[in-house]
């Protein structure tokens, strides 16, 4: 499944799919969002999200991966420093996903 | 809501319309709710001033511990709120999820769990949000003034409380008891009840009851500030031994 802003690469050597997400995630394309992470947990337990190209993301996209990680086990990539890490400590996302930090 | 989420020790529904009212309220309560919502806004921080603050979902897998709140402690919630002192005991997780329903208008529904909170809790919470917002929306539409009669009824409730407390305080009487004195004042010298509570606690303070700055704040009228006088004075006399 491949699309502009989010795209899913498949499972391979028993790492599981990774959804890649640029640029922002709003309430306008959030559930285009939502739609890649579901077929991408579809067929596997567990999941990982790089958002480490996402330039902003709000609300809709923690609500988005809150919902994902009620299924499957949550893997997220983010930037060591930014809104980003400051939104997954806010919301306590950081505590029942697996948090990767990149530079 | 409470048969979804077995492990709920307490769970609370708050509204902030900054149109009518610059605090909080709480709008619905079940178990420690009501309480936990206000220690938390009291300025001790939590998950729902989070969640009103920063609009976001907000899940903590252990409360008394979390780092996010220092101040936030069993022994808080304990000299607070002592009637629930088994309950505390219980307290590990919690979780908020804010809705807008209208400009300037927020919802937050708040549980409070005896397990850590997960994924699947802020799941069901976002979609109880969904309804309650649906619920207000539906609400305001229908009837403009109808949100502002719920922050007034909410309003009402603190007098009434207070007016209750001074009640037991003179007369030494349980709380049922003084709720039934000031309903049969109500009814002997017809006047509202939630006026008659207000009027009591400005007679016994000397200073307008504390209410929240609403467009419709309540103000007794002179029958019912009377009333209010002659009830005070007639239970003040009253010997305790009887």
């Amino acid at each position: 499944m491949t699309n502009s802003q989010f795209r899913m690469s498949a499972a391979e050597a028993e790492q599981p799919p990774v959804v890649t997400a640029t640029g922002d995630i709003d309430l306008a394309n959030v559930n285009e969002f939502s739609d890649v992470l579901n077929s991408a947990a579809a067929d596997s337990d567990a999941i990982t999200v790089d958002l480490s190209d996402v330039t902003y993301c709000d609300s809709a996209a923690v609500r988005a991966l809150f919902a994902v990680a009620a299924t499957t086990k949550l893997g997220l990539i983010v930037p060591a420093r930014g809104p980003i890490m400051t939104l997954l400590s806010i919301s306590g996302l950081d505590r029942v996903a697996t948090v990767v930090t990149c530079d | 809501m409470q048969s979804d989420l077995l492990d709920a020790v307490g769970l609370a529904i708050t509204i902030h319309d900054k149109r009518y009212d610059e605090h909080p309220s709480v709008l619905a309560a079940l178990g420690v709710g009501a309480d936990f919502a206000a220690a938390q806004l009291s300025g001790i921080g939590g998950p729902l001033p989070d969640a009103l603050a920063y609009q976001v979902p907000v899940l903590s897998l252990d409360l008394w511990t979390d780092d996010r709140w220092p101040e936030l402690t069993l022994a808080s919630l304990r000299s607070r709120a002592p009637q629930h002192e088994s309950s505390w005991e219980h307290v590990r997780g919690a979780a908020a999820v804010p809705g807008v329903w209208a400009d300037d208008a927020t919802v937050v529904v708040c549980c409070t769990l005896s397990q850590p909170a997960s994924a699947a809790t802020v799941a069901s919470l976002i979609t109880y949000e969904q309804l309650v917002s649906a619920a207000l929306i539906i609400t305001a539409a229908e009837n403009a003034s109808a949100i502002a009669d719920i922050i007034t009824v909410l309003q009402s409730r603190g007098a009434i409380e207070q007016a209750k407390g001074a009640l037991m305080g003179l007369v030494r009487c349980d709380a049922e008891h003084a709720w039934r004195m000031l309903r049969r004042a109500s009814q002997e010298f017809n006047v509202k009840l939630r006026e008659l509570a207000v009027a009591l606690v400005e007679h016994i303070s000397g200073a307008p009851a504390e209410q929240p700055d609403t467009g419709t704040p309540i103000r007794p009228d002179e029958r019912t500030c009377e009333a209010a006088r002659l009830m005070w004075a007639a239970l003040s006399e009253t010997p305790l031994a009887q």
